[in-house]
């Protein structure tokens, strides 16, 4: 077997069994240098775009971002002219996700792992590294980003439908606003709230963006960024600025809105 | 000879209510009776004197079928060709008795059986006997029909108790393999963590699997299987898991129905304390106040959502209201189940159950 020099991260909660997938990796890939184990969701992104790893083991249950969460920030994140990272989901017990996987032919390990379906990732990681190399890919190709891009979105889970809002309650000082869901242009998340933005208004709730989704008319409401959700109707247009990030421009406000690598397939030409 | 005492006592005590009950329906049945006399077999020297004859006949015939009832067969059902003979003997025997107080309460000398009354005297014993027969008929009716909305009352509660037996047959996968993986790890690296890790995991099982074959367990069998599964939970996590479980020791044998208290813990965990970057405590305290058992579960965990309602019946929490309907159908309304936010983060699950409902032995 031909080996080569990796850095892989490990996304993993539970710090004994991060142990262990590191000690099974390095058994069947000594020359992998584990470079960290990030505790959650959050730490991972942050760690793997500081560290710029061939490698992320995304365990899929863990604090503050699910592995998937996470794996999208990252793809959104990324810098342009670096290779992204070879992502591997770990997950326990999850048919559904399993399902998935399979469906959008990503890597993945279950929970206990052994040494033998271990040993066959690992194969597979190093065979796309290799050919990665000799091609000398210098960086991404738009291509191998897209693919990343399209197994991601190929594994969004569907939210339940839900029924639909038709009447937002914001609390403005001591009252509570009554905004009908017609007049709303776009939400924005913030921290711990979600900005509802009128023609002549802006009003916070407190729920998440993730709450909110599943009771809007999807036919109506696109979400464009993993913090933004646009009432489609109110596009006037999109574009591509020099450094290839898009764009939107509202009909009725002045502000643009930043359409995330995730979405930007929603805003091609027909 | 004693328990033969303690029977005809227990069946004594059981006559007056019987006895009560049945006045108000022998009452119309003897009115019907005195109009039936007077006025279709014309006999007798008027309504009002029938009447004191009816009710006299009447209500002794009803003291003593009942109490012939529940001599011979208790509160079970009497064989039927034997209370078919009672009322044979009991039909006559309650027209001389009635007959007898009845004329001594008009001050009339009791006419026994004078040969010009023999038809009459035989008519209306047989009417008595009819009456004997129509009336035991209509409550033997309704006794199974209250028979048969006891048995549905007990199916019901069958069900609740299959639906919970399905419930606990879900020993979360996601948690089992998670553990799983976490030993096979420590098998290697440490052996007697794993050791200690794995009796937690057979503890854990063999308390979940066999609450799931009985209908009832107590506070401290629950407290152990809350035990073990905090344990299991604290290996993984770590650092960030700290728990406590306060339960008093006079509290340890109450009789609970199992899986109340371990899904309440499996909540404060997974959505509470899993969820969050720093993880937290988990505190499990029992207490009793006012006659009522409290249980609850705190959590310093991510807390309850702001939009949506645990506490309403149409809450779209399942396991939440699959719990509320189990505390209804086992211990009643005032059994129940409450959400809240912990101070100063978190949540507060708290049981509340009347400690007179909580008889082993459920009859209700």
């Amino acid at each position: 077997m031909t080996t080569l020099a990796a850095r892989a991260l490990i996304a993993e909660d539970e710090a004994l069994l991060a142990a262990a997938l590191s000690a099974a990796l390095q058994r069947l890939w000594p020359e992998l240098e584990i470079i960290g184990v990030a505790a959650n969701g959050i730490e991972a992104v942050d760690h793997a775009l500081a560290a710029q790893p061939d490698i992320v083991f995304f365990d899929i249950k863990m604090p503050g971002k699910s592995g998937l969460e996470a794996a999208r920030e990252l793809a959104d994140e990324w810098p342009e002219e670096q290779t992204f990272p070879l992502l591997v989901f770990v997950t326990a017990y999850d048919d559904y996700a399993v399902q998935a996987f399979e469906q959008a032919a990503i890597d993945y390990v279950l929970k206990p792992a052994n040494d033998e379906r271990l040993a066959k990732t690992v194969e597979r990681l190093q065979a796309r590294l290799a050919q990665n190399r000799k091609t000398g890919n210098p960086g991404n190709t738009s291509d191998d980003m897209e693919r990343v891009l399209q197994q991601l979105r190929g594994i969004t889970p569907v939210p339940a439908a839900q029924e639909r809002l038709r009447m937002i309650r914001a609390a403005v000082g001591n009252q509570i606003k009554l905004i009908p869901i017609e007049e709303v242009i776009y939400f924005e998340a913030t921290d711990k709230y979600v900005n509802v933005v009128t023609a002549g208004s802006e009003s916070l709730i407190r729920t998440s963006l993730k709450e909110l989704i599943p009771q809007l008319d999807p036919d109506q409401f696109w979400q464009i960024h993993r913090g933004t959700v646009v009432r489609i109707a109110q596009v006037q247009s999109a574009q591509r600025d020099e450094a290839g990030k898009l764009s939107l421009r509202l009909r009725t406000r002045p502000e643009t809105l930043a359409v995330s690598r995730l979405f930007t397939h929603l805003f091609k030409q027909m | 000879m004693t328990t033969n005492a303690t029977t005809i006592a227990s069946r004594l005590s059981l006559i007056a209510p019987e006895l009560l009950r049945g006045l108000v329906p022998t009452m119309i049945i003897n009115l019907l009776c005195a109009v039936v006399v007077t006025y279709l077999m014309r006999i007798g020297a008027g309504f009002v004197e029938n009447l004191v004859f009816s009710m006299c006949i009447g209500t002794t015939a009803m003291v003593l079928i009942d109490c012939g009832r529940i001599f011979l067969w208790g509160k079970d059902e009497p064989n039927k060709p034997g209370f078919f003979l009672m009322l044979l003997i009991f039909a006559p025997l309650s027209f001389f008795i009635g007959n007898a107080i009845a004329s001594a309460l008009i001050g009339r000398p009791i006419e026994w059986f004078t040969l010009s009354q023999a038809n009459n005297t035989i008519g209306i014993i047989v009417l008595i006997l009819l009456v004997c027969v129509g009336a035991t008929l209509f409550y033997w009716n309704r006794e199974k029909m209250a028979a048969l909305e006891a048995r549905n009352v007990i199916i019901e509660k069958q069900a609740v108790q299959a639906q919970l037996q399905m419930l606990q047959a879900q020993i979360e996968p996601h948690m089992l393999f998670n553990t799983l993986a976490t030993l096979q790890t420590l098998i290697s690296t440490e052996p007697i963590r794993a050791q200690q890790m794995l009796d937690q995991l057979i503890h854990y099982l063999r308390a979940t699997l066999s609450t799931s074959r009985s209908t009832q367990t107590s506070l401290g069998q629950e407290f152990e299987l809350t035990s073990a599964y905090l344990g299991l939970m604290s290996l993984r996590m770590g650092l960030r898991l700290t728990y406590s479980l306060q339960l008093p020791d006079e509290l340890k044998p109450t009789p609970i129905a199992p899986m109340l208290l371990q899904p309440l813990v499996e909540n404060a965990i997974r959505h509470g304390l899993e969820p969050k970057i720093e993880g937290g405590d988990c505190t499990v305290r029992v207490n009793v106040h006012d006659g009522m058992l409290i249980v609850s579960v705190f959590d310093t965990g991510m807390g309850l959502s702001t939009t949506t309602s645990y506490n309403k019946p149409e809450s779209i929490h399942l396991g939440l209201e699959n719990i509320r309907a189990r505390l209804d159908a086992l211990y009643g309304p005032l059994a129940e189940l409450t959400l809240t936010h912990n101070i100063p983060q978190g949540t507060v699950a708290q049981i509340t159950i009347p400690l007179t409902a909580l008889d082993p032995n459920p009859t209700r």
